[in-house]
């Protein structure tokens, strides 16, 4: 082995089914990759690629059927429910399409969330959040709700929230997917810049385009692997069944 | 504590999401708390009047006599009583001298109330009259606001003397002392020579201050002598009382002439038999609200576990975005009982308080004896957050199993 530096994530043959009325449907069947700190990786397809159930597994929300992952050292597949909670808790800042923010609750108390989870003091954790949300801009939006905010400014809370426990790994569901083009264009600059800043980026998307702009993409179709290089060439990639129509 | 504060603060941000809910789902705790507390302070204020009230001796006292204990309630055969033999004086003597006996106080009755008169006005016929000794004031706990009681000399020479108690002497003499005026009893002349101090009523029905005492002699004067005798005695210390009854009850058994397997003929009480009977009708009354509340606390609590099985609906999705922020499930679980025994506690603090307005309402509008005991609102408030917590296991448990991902599809 000539690499020193063990890969942030690494998946080998990754394949989860599902067993649904007697049939069983292979969501994932047999993925493997490696993803470095730093990368900023798009994994596009079409919906019913497997790409929502990769990304679960990526997310540590659900566990593979066979297969390994290893993330920043630990082997996710063994672990138990409490155990993966501390996991999403420690390595995993998510980003969804539809928000997932907590309508009760004040944009400064939506962040706070994962702190809270990590045991740590109110005081500290204020400050904490409150320097997250001044690093996506809304240093002057903290105690609004987030119906008092728009689209663009509800997903950076939430970016702002997965950022604030300072995780290994960015993870992004079609985060641009409930937004306006600008303001989807926003949040994907958003994203280069903490790209630039050293975070490890996962955006999980439909659109070609979007992932286009990504250094590295992972195509998937029918849960396994079409292509994985460059954004812009992953993206141009059509599966076998698009060929001819 | 940071941890407890947290589930505290988001326990209380959900009750006022929706107070009106919250409210209706808590009057059933509510109402349960309420009844105990209320309930509670009737009984105790009743329990602690009774024991006043019905404090009709002086302190390590008990009285002999032919009949049964007053305060004593049910069925008697009265025909057993009426065929004892009196209690005689010289029976009452007989049981001076005995080692855990202090005063010995012999006191004759008839068999009615009197009315005592000056010449201008009378009482109804409600006045309790005695003849009695010096002993009687300490063995009846009665203590002199006005002159002074009868002593050994005004048995000795006779005199005819009379104490009255406050009631009679407020109605006869109103507004001035009745020292060294004439009253009649039978229409014997009598001159009062003291009053006694006011002792209130028993529950507010019967006043304890409608009284006049005189001395054996000038009381055989007007009344005749009395066969039957009542005989209170005042024990060494109040410890000594099982030892002087013994004592006393050997005596009288021997000065009455009973055989070994003889059945007592005359009974005995002190203060605390006087209300025994009374003690275990609140007791019945007691364990009654307990039924009652137990009830309203079951149903209050399956209020709460229906409330929080829609909260726990409702909040799916957040339970979801929880759990894929790194909640464990000990946490979703205790954030869910703690909402419940949240909701709980202040059902059994709007309790306590609606317990303790009607409690003090009832003192104070309808001079009902009402206290409130302590351990009744600890107990209202422990119970309904047993209740809280014991409901809320199940919605809680459920909330806690929910897989993040189908949690944050819903809608």
């Amino acid at each position: 082995m000539t690499d020193t530096h063990e890969p942030l994530i690494s998946i080998d043959r990754l394949a989860r089914h599902y067993f649904v009325g007697g049939e069983t449907v292979r969501a994932l069947d047999g993925v493997s990759f490696d993803i470095r700190h730093g990368e900023w990786v798009a994994i596009v397809g079409q919906s019913g690629s497997g790409k929502s159930t990769l990304m679960n597994l990526l997310g540590c929300l659900d566990t593979a059927t066979s297969g390994t992952y290893r993330l920043n050292g630990a082997d996710v597949e063994t672990l138990s429910d409490d155990q993966l909670a501390d996991l999403r808790n420690k390595e995993i800042g998510f980003v969804f399409q539809t928000f997932q923010l907590l309508p009760r609750a004040s944009a400064l108390a939506n962040v706070e969330l994962p702190l809270i989870y990590r045991g740590v003091s109110r005081k500290e954790r204020r400050a904490t959040a409150e320097q997250a949300l001044r690093s996506v801009g809304l240093a002057n939006r903290m105690h609004h709700r987030p119906n008092e905010l728009s689209g663009g400014q509800r997903q950076r809370v939430a970016i702002a929230r997965a950022l604030v426990g300072e995780p290994s790994l960015l993870l992004a569901d079609e985060p641009t997917g409930n937004l306006d083009s600008q303001t989807g264009e926003e949040i994907v600059r958003l994203f280069g810049e903490l790209n630039a800043r050293g975070h490890t980026i996962i955006l999980v998307t439909h659109e070609p385009r979007l992932a286009a702009r990504c250094p590295r993409a992972i195509k998937l179709m029918d849960g396994r692997v079409l292509g994985d290089g460059p954004g812009a060439e992953v993206a141009a990639l059509q599966g076998p069944r698009a060929v001819g129509t | 504590m940071t941890r407890f504060l947290d589930n505290v603060a988001m326990a209380l941000g959900t009750l006022r999401a929706n107070p009106l809910r919250s409210l209706l789902t808590l009057l059933g705790i509510v109402i349960g708390a309420g009844t105990v507390v209320a309930m509670m302070s009737l009984t105790e204020g009743l329990r602690l009047k009774v024991t006043t009230d019905f404090a009709m001796l002086g302190p390590g006292t008990f009285q002999v006599q032919k009949w049964p204990a007053p305060g004593t309630f049910g069925h008697r055969d009265w025909r057993k009583y009426e065929q004892r033999r009196p209690i005689t004086r010289e029976q009452g003597e007989g049981l001076r001298g005995l080692p855990h006996v202090r005063l010995v106080s012999i006191e004759e009755y008839p068999n009615r109330p009197e009315i005592v008169a000056t010449r201008e006005k009378a009482t109804r016929r409600n006045v309790e009259v005695g003849g009695v000794l010096p002993d009687y004031l300490e063995a009846n706990g009665v203590a002199i606001a006005d002159g002074r009681f009868i002593t050994d000399g005004d048995v000795a020479l006779g005199r005819r003397v009379v104490v009255l108690g406050p009631d009679v002497a407020d109605l006869l003499f109103p507004g001035r002392s009745p020292l060294g005026e004439e009253v009649r009893l039978r229409g014997v002349p009598f001159e009062v020579i003291g009053v006694g101090q006011r002792q209130g009523s028993i529950l507010g029905l019967r006043s304890k201050d409608a009284w006049a005492m005189m001395p054996w002699p000038a009381y055989e004067v007007a009344f005749g002598r009395n066969a039957n005798n009542n005989v209170a005695l005042v024990a060494n210390t109040p410890e000594d009382m099982p030892k002087a009854i013994d004592e006393v009850v050997t005596r009288l058994r021997r000065l009455r002439g009973l055989s070994p397997g003889d059945e007592n003929d005359f009974d005995y009480y002190t203060n605390e038999s006087a209300t025994e009977t009374l003690d275990q009708l609140i007791s019945m009354i007691g364990a009654a609200t307990f039924g009652v509340c137990a009830l309203a606390l079951l149903v209050g609590g399956i209020g709460i576990m229906n409330i929080m099985l829609v909260s726990v609906t409702e909040r799916t999705r957040e339970i979801g975005v929880r759990k894929a922020l790194g909640a464990r499930r000990g946490r979703i679980l205790a954030q869910f009982l703690f909402e419940a025994v949240t909701l709980s506690a202040l059902g059994g603090l709007l309790g306590v308080l609606l317990g303790a307005g009607v409690a003090v309402g009832l003192r104070e509008v309808m001079s009902v004896p009402t206290s409130i005991p302590a351990w009744a609102v600890l107990l209202s408030l422990f119970t309904a957050c047993g209740a809280g917590l014991l409901f809320g296991i199940y919605p809680a448990a459920r909330a806690s199993r929910l897989d993040p991902v189908e949690a944050m599809r819903t809608e």
